[in-house]
C-alpha cells in the first residue's frame, strides 16, 4: 500500500520483482541500476549473496519531485527466489504497491515458473494483497538463449489473464528490462492516481509519470 | 509498527556513542571541528544523503569542500551500516511471522485435535449406546424365546388336559343323575340318606374341580396364545381376566381383586405380550401386598380399563408396600430386583414397558413408599 506522509508531502511506492530462482530478478534491477537515469536515484543496495544468489533482498530506490513539491519514492525490491526463503519472500512481499514476475523462458523451467506464480498468489493473500487487483508485469527472461518457449506460445497462453501482454526480456543484455518498468508504471498509475490525484492535485499525469522515472541514461537532458 | 523497509533516521544507524566517535574521527581527519546531526544546525550545513533521504546535516569543519568531502564519506558509511540494518530488520520482521504463522498452525492443530478427540468421544458414546441396545434386544429375545417356550409347554399340557377334563366333567354329571336314579330305588334309611348326600357332595366338588381345571386351561391358552399371529385384534378385557386368574391360581385365590372393567374397544396387538404385561403388573402388586406392613390391614388390587381420548387406560393399583424413592429410578432397568435372588428375574418392568413401546403405547408408575403403587398403562386405538 503507499506510503503517504502528509506532513513532507512525501509519497512512497514500493515494487517488488518476484519470481523462481535464477530467473534473473536481480539482473533486472542492477540493469536498472545502469540504465535508468530518473531524476533522483540512490544507491542499488545488494544484500548479502551467497554464490550469487539472493540471501535477503536486493533495492534500489529512484524518486522524482512533482511541481507541488511532492516527494515521490519508488521502492524496487527483488526477494530471494529459493525455495527456502518464502517467509523472507513474504515480508518483502508485505504493502508492494507493484509486482513484476520475471519468468524463465527456458522450456525445463515453465514447471518452476508456475509454482513460483503459485507461491506469490499464496503470499500476496497471506499479506493482505489481492492478485487480480494489484498492478502487475510478466516479464518472460533469457530471451537470448537459444530454444526458448518461442513467445507466441506464452502470449497465446497468457492471453486471457489480465496480465497480457507478456514483455519478452534479455535482462543480460539490457533488452526488455526498461520496457517491462514503463509498462509497471503505467498500470501502477492507474491506481496511485485514483487515490492521490497525482494528475489534479500534483500536475503529473501518466505519461510524465512514466517518462521520469524511467528515463534512460541515453536520454539524458532530453 | 515500524517495517524493515522505513527510512532510517540517523539515531537508527548509529547511537551517541557511535556518533561522537564518528565526529572525532571526522575532526581529527579535517582542520576545522566537525558535527554530525539529526537537525539542520545553520545555513552552512551540508546534507548527508542516503537512499534519496537526508539522514543528516555535516557542520563544522575547515572549508565548503572539507564539509563536501565529509558528507560524502558519511554516506559511504551509512550505506554500510544500513544494509546491515536492513537485513537485520528484515530477518527479524521473517522470523517473527514465521513464529506467528508456527503459532497459528498449532493453534489450528490443536483446534482439529480438540474435534478429533471429541469426535472420538461421541463414537464411544454411540458403540456404548449400541452395545446397550443389543444386550437389550438379545435378553427380550432370549425372554420371549423363554416365553414361547413356556407358551408352547402349556398349550400343549392345555391341549392334552383338555379332553381328560372334558370326559371327566361329563362323565361326573352322568353319575349325579345315576347317584340321583340308585337313590330313588334304595330302601329309605338314615345310613343311605347319609351316604347318598355325602355321594352327592363328593360328586358336587368334584365338578366344581373339574370346572376349575377347564378354567384353568382355557386361560392357559389365552395366556400362551399360541396358536395366534404375531398381531392381532386383542381384547384388552378378556386378557386382563386371564391374567387375574392366573395371578389367582398362584396365590390359591387369597387376593382381593376389584374389577372395574369398562368396555373398550379391541386393539391391535400382541396377546401373548400383553398378558404376559398384565401377569408381570399384577404379580407385583400382590408381592407388593404381601410385603406390606401387617397393620396396613386387608391388601386391595384395583384393576380398572377405561377409554380416554384415542387410548385404552389400564390401571392396576394397590395398597402394598409401595418403592422406596432410591430405587424408583431403577426400577425399569434389566435385571433389577428388590427381592431375594432366585426369585424375580428383574425383568418384570422392563418387559412391561418395552411391550407398551412396541404396542405405541406408555407406562407410568406412581408410588409412595408404605402406601401403594399405581401403574397406568396407555394403549393407543388403531
Amino acid at each position: 500500500m503507499p506510503d503517504f506522509s502528509p506532513d513532507d508531502n512525501k509519497l512512497a511506492l514500493k515494487v517488488v520483482f518476484y519470481g523462481p530462482a535464477l530467473s534473473g530478478k536481480t539482473t533486472n534491477l542492477m540493469q536498472l541500476h545502469s540504465l535508468l537515469n530518473p531524476e533522483r536515484k540512490g544507491e542499488l543496495m545488494v544484500l548479502e549473496t551467497r554464490d550469487d544468489r539472493t540471501l535477503f533482498f536486493d533495492m534500489l530506490p529512484i524518486g522524482l519531485r512533482g511541481r507541488s513539491g511532492l516527494d515521490l519514492r519508488l521502492k524496487l525490491y527483488t526477494v530471494p527466489g529459493q525455495v527456502q526463503h518464502d517467509s523472507t519472500r513474504k515480508a518483502v512481499l508485505s504493502r508492494a504497491d507493484g509486482v513484476v514476475f520475471v519468468a524463465d523462458s527456458q522450456p525445463s523451467h515453465q514447471d518452476n515458473n508456475a509454482i513460483a506464480f503459485g507461491n506469490l498468489e499464496e503470499n500476496l493473500e497471506k499479506v493482505g494483497l489481492d492478485i487480480d487487483t494489484l498492478p502487475m508485469v510478466v516479464q518472460f527472461n533469457k530471451r537470448d538463449i537459444p530454444n526458448v518457449v518461442p513467445e507466441q506460445e506464452l502470449q497465446e497462453r497468457w492471453a486471457e489473464t489480465p496480465w497480457s501482454p507478456l514483455v519478452m526480456a534479455s535482462a543480460l543484455r539490457g533488452e526488455g528490462v526498461i520496457e517491462t518498468f514503463q509498462m509497471l508504471l503505467d498500470r501502477l498509475y492507474t491506481d496511485i492516481d485514483n487515490e492521490f490525484h497525482l494528475a489534479r492535485d500534483h500536475s503529473i499525469t501518466r505519461g510524465e509519470f512514466v517518462e521520469r522515472l524511467s528515463r534512460s541514461s541515453s536520454e539524458r537532458g532530453v | 509498527m515500524r517495517n524493515f523497509e522505513d527510512d532510517p533516521t540517523l539515531q537508527d544507524l548509529v547511537n551517541s556513542d557511535q556518533l561522537n566517535r564518528l565526529n572525532q574521527s571526522l575532526t581529527a581527519l579535517c582542520s576545522a571541528p566537525v558535527q554530525l546531526s539529526e537537525q539542520r544546525p545553520g545555513p552552512d550545513a551540508v546534507p548527508v544523503e542516503f537512499n534519496l533521504e537526508t539522514v543528516g546535516w555535516l557542520s563544522g569543519a575547515g572549508s565548503a569542500e572539507e564539509r563536501q568531502a565529509a558528507a560524502g564519506m558519511v554516506a559511504f558509511l551509512m550505506m554500510f551500516i544500513a544494509k546491515y540494518r536492513l537485513a537485520a530488520n528484515l530477518h527479524h520482521d521473517a522470523t517473527e511471522a514465521g513464529y506467528a504463522e508456527l503459532q497459528r498452525q498449532n493453534e489450528a492443530l490443536k483446534e482439529s485435535e480438540a474435534r478429533y478427540r471429541e469426535l472420538s468421544d461421541q463414537l464411544q458414546e454411540k458403540v456404548d449406546e449400541q452395545v446397550s441396545v443389543i444386550n437389550q434386544t438379545q435378553q427380550e429375545l432370549y425372554e420371549s424365546a423363554r416365553l414361547r417356550s413356556v407358551g408352547q409347554l402349556a398349550a400343549g399340557v392345555a391341549h392334552e388336559i383338555n379332553n381328560p377334563i372334558g370326559f371327566i366333567s361329563s362323565n361326573l354329571r352322568v353319575a349325579r343323575d345315576y347317584v340321583k336314579e340308585l337313590g330313588e330305588a334304595l330302601p329309605e334309611t338314615n345310613a343311605n340318606r347319609e351316604l347318598l348326600a355325602d355321594f352327592n357332595d363328593l360328586l358336587a366338588e368334584s365338578i366344581d374341580g373339574a370346572s376349575r381345571i377347564a378354567s384353568i386351561v382355557s386361560d392357559l391358552k389365552t395366556f400362551s396364545s399360541i396358536d395366534q399371529a404375531d398381531y392381532t385384534r386383542c381384547s384388552i378385557n378378556q386378557l386382563l381376566n386371564s391374567a387375574i386368574h392366573l395371578v389367582q391360581t398362584e396365590y390359591q385365590h387369597q387376593l382381593n381383586i376389584v374389577e372395574r372393567l369398562n368396555e373398550v374397544p379391541e386393539i391391535s396387538g400382541h396377546p401373548s405380550r400383553l398378558s404376559q404385561t398384565f401377569f408381570n403388573l399384577l404379580d407385583n402388586a400382590a408381592q407388593a401386598i404381601r410385603d406390606a406392613e401387617p397393620e396396613k390391614g386387608q391388601g386391595r388390587i384395583l384393576v380398572k380399563t377405561q377409554v380416554q381420548a384415542n387410548e385404552v387406560q389400564i390401571i392396576i393399583q394397590d395398597n402394598g408396600c409401595g418403592i422406596p424413592e432410591d430405587q424408583r429410578a431403577k426400577v425399569f432397568d434389566a435385571f433389577f430386583t428388590s427381592r431375594p435372588i432366585g426369585s424375580g428375574t428383574g425383568l418384570g418392568l422392563t418387559v412391561a414397558r418395552d411391550t407398551a413401546r412396541a404396542h405405541g403405547g406408555q407406562l407410568q408408575l406412581d408410588t409412595r413408599e408404605g402406601t401403594g403403587t399405581r401403574v397406568l398403562l396407555t394403549l393407543p386405538i388403531n
